[in-house]
């Protein structure tokens, strides 16, 4: 096919070893949805991102599947990625020590997007330090270093060399420092180029990306708990905010019939195909889609691209469907704004999950989901909090309890 | 102000970095992701612990975030409120201050504005032991530098 041939010309350039190569062919050959859409739409760097990570794995991605990942793939090629992707200027300058805080501050009000000084434990001789800023493509360095040189009080210009940002290598630095984590006895999360430490054990095997969820964070595992006690077996689940998809995948191996991932983050909703790809898990049990963000969320022109290009999945749900177990993992203000949107894909007597939020931010979400929800219980860890509205609350209770879920309540026998 | 404890934990310091950013919009796109990356920082729990802390601001508000990267790869963070410059140009409405401060005066505001603004710089760490007076000073200090005038009451 031709279009194997261009997209080894792509990111295949100067990095990629002669091996890597012939894996990709393989993989290639046997995704015909990926190939096509990687030669096209996907900016280099994002395709050694998904591709590159772990030579060994091949994705497995039904024929079926394939073409929803190109219209996916279509919106990626716009706003998101461009702003993530987009390019930067890194500085590295050199200055003396004892005014490397005042002078990084003086940056910062002059135009930098970030200045970093490195601590020197071996204490050289020389009184120089180096700080390396990250400035946006638009700005004149010469002139911000300058004045930020003028009001700190330095007589010269210090030196300093401009550099362009190598994107993928942020990105790959990132994804290394992933380890398998237990959120709990018998649940793992393994980065996709680990092998599960514990191979009887339920493993959730993921390639983290640029999405949320890879399971360190105590949201995670506060949310990943509450699944564990919810889900008995054959609920419908609705991940609402699913970023790498690590709820609804998790929900599917604890027993749930079917889960659906929403998210407003093209990116999070690639990652989380990908995820399940990664898990065995086809589309008949799992779905994805991308919501508008008509009433959350800052960024104005991010999310408005994203809104005309929201034709392509079927967004606006006809059919309202209705959810046995819901968890909302996102943050205070959208649980805030989209707490009647999020109840209102409940069927009567569901249990709904939100995290997200801190330890001081629970009464807030508290008054606001009072009248729609009964019986609120609180976890925490660490600063965190996850509030559900089960019965259950502390592990405790050495007893057997069950919990029935009948079609007008959840009934829990102590 | 830390404990003996502390002291005796403390963990070898990899690097301080020193961002800004928008609240409730943090991403691990460039700026953060850059910095953050090269500790090998988790980029996530950052934005995620970030988006939570500064969800009371106004979006897209820019915060200035101080990031101590300890050589384990984990680290801590405070979050500092905007600066004064961009809340007296926010509250004047106006772009940048005026070109010839002492002057030539851009804009007036209220002393009702700098007593606003002055509460909400409270709450953040280093004047906490000022009193409003004397952060009103200083407030008023740093417009009259940008060439906004104090007027007791605007008409």
């Amino acid at each position: 096919m031709n279009s194997n041939q261009t997209f080894i010309s792509a990111p295949l350039g100067k990095k990629m070893a002669l091996r890597h190569f012939f894996k990709h062919l393989t993989i290639l050959t046997s995704s015909y949805g990926f190939c096509t859409l990687s030669s096209r739409f996907i900016h280099p760097s994002l395709t050694t991102l998904f591709n590159n990570i772990n030579p060994k794995s091949q994705p497995l991605i039904p024929a079926k599947f394939s073409l929803p990942l190109s219209h996916c793939y279509t919106s990626l090629s716009h706003p998101s990625t461009s702003t993530l992707l987009s390019p930067y200027l890194s500085v590295r300058i050199r200055c003396p020590k004892d005014i490397a805080d005042v002078f990084s501050e003086a940056l910062m009000c002059f135009g930098a997007s970030s200045t970093t000084v490195d601590e020197d434990d071996n204490c050289d001789t020389s009184n120089e330090i180096c700080i390396e800023s990250i400035f946006p493509e638009s700005e004149d360095v010469d002139v911000c270093i300058s004045l930020a040189a003028d009001s700190v009080g330095l007589k010269m210009i210090p030196s300093y060399e401009v550099k362009t940002g190598e994107h993928y290598d942020w990105i790959k630095k990132t994804q290394e420092s992933f380890d398998p984590v237990e959120v709990t006895e018998g649940l793992w999360i393994v980065p996709v180029w680990k092998t599960p430490p514990d191979v009887k054990a339920t493993n959730i095997i993921l390639n983290p990306g640029l999405a949320f969820g890879t399971g360190e964070h105590p949201t995670t595992r506060l949310c990943l708990l509450l699944l564990q006690r919810l889900i008995i077996g054959g609920e419908r689940f609705l991940d609402y905010g699913t970023g790498s998809g690590i709820l609804a995948i998790a929900a599917l191996k604890f027993g749930a019939s079917f889960s659906v991932g929403i998210d407003i983050d093209p990116l999070a909703i690639t990652s989380a195909r990908h995820n399940a790809a990664l898990n065995d898990i086809g589309p008949e049990n799992f779905q994805l889609r991308l919501v508008s963000s008509n009433t959350s969320s800052p960024s104005a022109d991010e999310h408005k691209d994203i809104q005309e290009q929201t034709s392509f999945e079927a967004v606006a749900e006809s059919e309202h469907e209705t959810y046995d177990v819901i968890v909302a993992n996102i943050l205070l203000n959208p649980l805030l704004e989209l707490a009647d949107d999020i109840v209102s894909h409940a069927r009567p007597g569901a249990a709904i999950g939100l995290s997200g939020i801190l330890s001081e931010q629970v009464p807030c979400i508290i008054d606001r989901y009072s009248p729609l929800l009964d019986n609120i219980s609180v976890s925490e860890i660490d600063d965190w909090a996850c509030l559900s509205d089960t019965m259950v609350t502390s592990y405790n209770i050495l007893s057997i309890f069950a919990v029935t879920h009948t079609r007008t309540g959840i009934n829990v026998h102590f | 102000m830390s404990t003996l404890k502390e002291i005796l934990t403390r963990r070898p310091v990899a690097a301080t970095i020193r961002l800004t950013v928008p609240a409730g919009g943090a991403r691990p796109a460039p700026p953060v992701g850059p910095a953050l990356g090269q500790y090998r920082l988790n980029l996530m729990a950052f934005c995620k612990d970030f988006n939570a802390r500064t969800q009371k601001y106004k979006p897209d508000t820019p915060m200035s975030v101080t990031i101590t990267a300890f050589k384990d790869n984990t680290f801590e963070f405070t979050v500092k409120s905007p600066s004064v410059t961009w809340y007296l140009k926010k509250a004047a409405g106006i772009e940048s201050g005026s070109s010839r401060p002492g002057h030539l005066v851009a804009t007036t505001l209220s002393v009702r504005h700098i007593y606003e603004i002055a509460k909400i710089k409270q709450s953040d760490p280093y004047c906490q032991y000022m009193s409003l007076e004397s952060i009103c000073k200083s407030i008023i200090g740093t417009a009259s530098t940008m060439g906004i005038k104090v007027v007791k009451d605007l008409d």
